[in-house]
């Protein structure tokens, strides 16, 4: 049993930080850190410095213009980010679309939208849930059908990360009533500029933006836009969803969470007695911590298995439960800690323009409003519930 | 990075596991754990045979193991096989203090091998939750250069049928200093030592002993008068990591036990397992379950860093505590009636898996003694 990482690996992770001391700017990881949203240009800003590196696209295969990373890589590269708050790659182009390009696209599609992935050229967003179809995403209905060279679509898209930020869709649309509803599904990627797309914003019970509803009224699609074939998409989007639940442990954020909470707690008074010292809080805390550092060590058996050649399986649904549950927790304890002042809700007093008054501590301006905002973290990438499905079926067999 | 057992403590496990099945069944275990002994004689001859005891003592002292790895593969093991013979406490704990002893001391652990000697630890005492510094029982010196114990332990293992006692007293500083406490080695039969044993809920048998005027030669001393501290609480640690392996050996066999019961149970026409309530009750089992084992793997990894061990090992013992007791009560949930039953495998497990929380330190003690090492 061996935890170290070897010469390279490790000469990899001082590269990284090297990277990331030289060219993360201040500000944006001062917001990252106290949990606000960065802005578009932010967002596209990193991406570009990754890319001029060659790390937007680590983990892609050399072939398509990647660093092929392997497991381990990719931890260190995250765990990095996560220590210094580094803005997140947004995954639905790099991490989400690009390994199905990869695998089932035309070389035609893989030569036109890898490259401009990483330029920044196109912005993705996910279609996948509508307003009657989440957790049982098969019954989907929004229909997409031939019409000569084009497909015409008609529907409407729910949840939608950042689809106020983008050009493009990727989308499963019904092409087919026949058979299974897994059956009739395809995998159609969508310009948003097409006449007929409407976005509309959700905002969330925090008063933040990231969800959209999206509309397709007689949206003409070119047929060339079809990954792999028709009514295969289900397969596709499976394969995607994989991709999407790795790498959900999130460890390395909760670590600089608990950090961040410690110090709080330690600067808190609660009758004369610094808060972290508080028998009850310190309980709470301590089994938080314990839990994940429990979790670090399952993620960190689930990569080694992987790196060692096993499949990764359901151990990713595993990784998922805990890592949101365990980051719910901490956001939970971090609104408690402050008391009376997790009223607050400033969201905007980590901006450069704020000018209301000074908020003291500075973590009650958005401490209440990410604990809300945070409860999205069982419900995404497949709930907490479907996780625990995926395991009855595939590890339990039951 | 690899984080799996290595090819040959694999094949160790794969071994005892396979003995325990065919040679070890559950009714006989039932048995000698209720017996007057609390364990067969026969079965612990049969295990040594197999040199399990060996993996467990480290190579200077004719073992052949005794690394944290060789203990936790080990116990994982014997947890899996509900084994109730002496391996914790005579095996493990005591061969681990022996082996900071004289000559004589030392050679005790080559007898134990040969099943000629068997010693057990007597440290615990009435009046502290599971501190290990805690020692009321008092060694005085006597005139003669000797010296004489007097005081009472409790609740101590496999004092029924033990060849020799090793006791911790204090001969110096309050009752609760890590200084001042001396450990001795004595045969269990001298004037003065009075064994009254219960019957233990988990099988086996625990005793109170009281020990009045029990005189220690010098020469029965280990290492030094009032320097047993260090001894002491390496060896708990120790049993600590065996005793967590221990419960995920039973934590695993409880969740086959209850799958292969979801499975099997038909109400309504079908298998329980397809109802989805029990579904996700047994999907979070499994989850916990791995959580625990990689606090025992955590701790593991980190044993010999001195800084490292003490919140290692009580994240592991609290982690085992707690999802220990979650395990034991929801597979005896799932099974229904049949859980309840004393002729149903799963009962035994469960008594054994609830118990562990209460040796060498329960989930709230390691929760207060995690918190205190931050």
């Amino acid at each position: 049993m061996d935890l170290n990482f070897t010469e390279q690996q490790q000469n990899f992770q001082k590269e990284v930080r090297i990277f990331l001391a030289e060219n993360l700017d201040q500000e944006v990881s001062q917001k990252v850190k106290n949990g606000i949203s960065i802005s578009k240009s932010e967002s596209d800003d990193w991406h570009t410095k990754l890319n001029s590196k060659g790390w937007l696209s680590g983990s892609w295969p050399k072939q398509f213009g990647g660093q092929e990373w392997g497991v381990v890589e990719k931890f260190i590269f995250e765990e990095e980010c996560g220590k210094s708050g580094a803005p997140r790659i947004v995954p639905f182009g790099v991490g989400m679309l690009a390994p199905v390009l990869m695998k089932f696209g035309s070389k035609k599609q893989r030569d036109h939208w890898l490259p401009r992935m990483l330029s920044g050229e196109d912005w993705w967003c996910q279609g996948y849930s509508e307003p009657g179809s989440g957790s049982d995403l098969a019954s989907l209905k929004t229909s997409a059908i031939r019409d000569n060279d084009f497909y015409i679509v008609n529907g409407q898209k729910t949840w939608t990360t950042f689809a106020q930020y983008a050009n493009m869709i990727f989308c499963l649309v019904r092409t087919s009533r026949e058979g299974k509803p897994q059956e009739g599904i395809s995998f159609l990627l969508i310009d948003m500029a097409s006449p007929g797309v409407e976005v509309r914003p959700i905002i969330t019970l925090d008063g933040s933006h990231e969800v959209n509803e999206i509309f397709f009224s007689d949206v003409k699609v070119p047929l060339e836009n079809l990954v792999g074939e028709e009514n295969k998409g289900w397969t596709y989007a499976k394969y995607l969803l994989t991709h999407e639940r790795t790498g959900n442990a999130n460890v390395a954020i909760s670590k600089r969470k608990i950090k961040k909470l410690r110090k709080l707690a330690t600067d808190t008074q609660k009758n004369g007695v610094a808060l972290v010292k508080d028998p009850l809080f310190a309980s709470r805390l301590a089994q938080i911590e314990i839990n994940l550092q429990n979790l670090e060590i399952t993620n960190l058996r689930t990569l080694s298995s992987v790196e060692n050649g096993e499949a990764p399986g359901a151990e990713s649904s595993i990784i998922k439960i805990l890592g949101s549950e365990i980051e719910q927790d901490i956001d939970n304890l971090t609104r408690k800690s402050l008391g009376k002042r997790a009223f607050i809700n400033e969201p905007d007093a980590f901006s450069v323009g704020y000018n209301g008054p000074e908020i003291e501590p500075q973590a009650a301006a958005t401490a209440s409003g990410k604990y809300f905002n945070h409860r999205k973290k069982s419900i995404y990438a497949g709930s907490n519930e479907i996780q625990k499905n995926i395991i009855s079926k595939m590890m339990l067999n039951l | 990075m690899d984080l799996k057992p290595s090819p040959e403590r694999r094949i160790l496990f794969d071994t005892l596991t396979k003995y325990f099945e065919n040679e070890y069944k559950l009714a006989d275990r039932n048995t000698a754990a209720h017996s007057e002994l609390g364990y067969s004689k026969e079965a612990w001859e049969g295990m040594r045979d197999l040199g399990i005891l060996e993996s467990l003592i480290d190579p200077q002292l004719d073992g052949f193991g005794g690394s944290p790895l060789d203990i936790t593969t080990v116990f994982e093991a014997l947890g899996r096989g509900l084994v109730v013979e002496p391996f914790l406490e005579s095996g493990l704990i005591s061969t681990k203090i022996l082996s900071n002893g004289n000559e004589n001391q030392k050679k005790l652990v080559g007898k134990l091998l040969k099943s000629e000697v068997l010693p057990t630890f007597c440290h615990s005492e009435n009046d502290t939750d599971y501190r290990k510094s805690y020692v009321q029982t008092k060694l005085s010196p006597k005139e003669d250069g000797n010296f004489e114990i007097t005081g009472k332990k409790v609740m101590i293992k496999n004092a029924v049928g033990a060849s020799h006692l090793i006791i911790t007293s204090r001969s110096s500083r309050d009752y609760d200093d890590q200084e001042g406490i001396t450990i001795a080695c004595i045969p269990s039969n001298r004037t003065g030592v009075t064994i009254k044993s219960f019957s233990s809920i988990d099988g086996g048998r625990v005793s109170d002993i009281s020990l009045e005027n029990v005189t220690v030669l010098k020469e029965e001393i280990v290492s030094e008068t009032g320097k047993g501290y260090r001894i002491i609480s390496e060896a708990i640690d120790f049993g600590i990591l065996a005793i967590c392996s221990e419960a995920l050996g039973i934590m695993e066999k409880i969740k086959e036990l209850t799958l292969e019961y979801l499975k099997t149970r038909k109400q309504f026409g079908v298998p329980i397992g397809k109802f989805q309530a029990l579904q996700h009750r047994m999907a979070q089992l499994l989850v916990e379950i791995e959580q625990a084992r990689s606090a025992v793997v955590n701790a593991t990894i980190n044993f010999f860093d001195l800084e490292e061990r003490g919140r290692t090992i009580s994240a592991a013992k609290f982690s085992i505590g707690k999802i220990g007791m979650l395990v034991a009560e929801e597979s005896i949930q799932l099974h229904g009636g049949m859980g309840m039953t004393w002729e149903y495998d799963l009962g035994h497990y469960a008594k054994r898996l609830v118990l562990i929380d209460h040796e060498f330190g329960d989930e709230d003690f390691h929760l207060q003694n995690y918190i205190a090492l931050q």
